[in-house]
């Protein structure tokens, strides 16, 4: 008869069932994941291909998943790389003009468009279009939008931010603020015109 | 940060205001400028409908196809 201990089976049917349960809740995120995919590449093309191969390799590799930690964030890790690693993104040098806008610029910019005296803020925002949001998005340069897509769209924290692309906090904070005010000079060219 | 100006420093502060990142002393008096400042209240105000705003639009569902092939990709039993 073969070797196998009487708690061999039950080793393999613990494992089995561990990898089921990974991959019942890998499958239940793929929605908050796409969300975040989509943004970080220019089509929907890409980001079907992205998320296959990111849950291709997540399945594989269920096991070097900590039961416990953020599952999302882990599987956003793998999609950042996967994203870096195929060279889809032509790693632009980022663009270091001078940006002196402050925060407050693209509400001063719609502001002083508007004809009318503006009584509530959240209605100045209508003025933007979707259109104008997602091209002023694929206007930012791929490493400050990473940082963007997973803070803003991703609602993730800085730190998981930094977790997920493996760069410093520091370096998280300081792509955010600026990638923050080039999308909104871009959002201020597309809903008023020239700044 | 030497901030001659409270509305600067509350410009400065806005975003890691809206990303729950500040400390509780810095919030405080975050929370503290905005309900006395008008003018900085108005834009917070913006701000924070402009992140549900972004938020909102770039939500893009995923195709029911793509969530067939993700589901294929799973270990058969």
């Amino acid at each position: 008869m073969s070797e196998v201990t009487p708690t061999e089976p039950r080793r393999l049917a613990t494992e089995a069932r561990d990898r089921v349960r990974f991959e019942e809740e890998a499958l239940e995120l793929s929605d908050q994941v796409y969300r975040v995919a989509r943004r970080l590449v220019g089509t929907r093309e890409e980001a079907e291909d992205l998320m296959q191969e990111t849950y291709a390799r997540a399945f594989r590799s269920w096991q070097s998943y900590t039961p416990g930690t953020n599952l999302r964030a882990w599987l956003l890790r793998i999609l950042t790389n996967l994203n870096i690693d195929r060279g889809r993104r032509k790693q632009r040098a980022p663009e270091m003009q001078p940006l002196e806008e402050g925060d407050y610029f693209l509400y001063n910019k719609l502001e002083e468009a508007s004809r009318e005296p503006v009584s509530d803020q959240e209605a100045v925002v209508e003025r933007l279009s979707q259109d104008d949001v997602v091209t002023a998005l694929s206007e930012v340069p791929h490493d400050f939008r990473d940082v963007v897509v997973l803070v803003d769209i991703g609602d993730f924290t800085y730190q998981d931010a930094a977790q997920i692309l493996d760069i410093p906090i520091g370096t998280v904070m300081s792509r955010l603020h600026r990638g923050r005010r080039i999308l909104k000079s871009a959002l201020a060219e597309q809903a008023v015109g020239g700044s | 940060m030497g901030f001659d100006d409270p509305c600067e420093k509350c410009e400065e502060w806005m975003q890691p205001y809206l990303d729950r990142e500040l400390d509780d002393t810095e919030r405080a008096e975050a929370e503290e400028h905005l309900a006395g400042c008008g003018y900085c209240r108005k834009r917070y105000r913006f701000e924070e409908s402009l992140r549900t705003f972004v938020r909102d639009v770039c939500a893009e569902q995923m195709s029911p196809e793509l969530k067939k092939k993700l589901a294929a990709l799973r270990t058969p039993l």
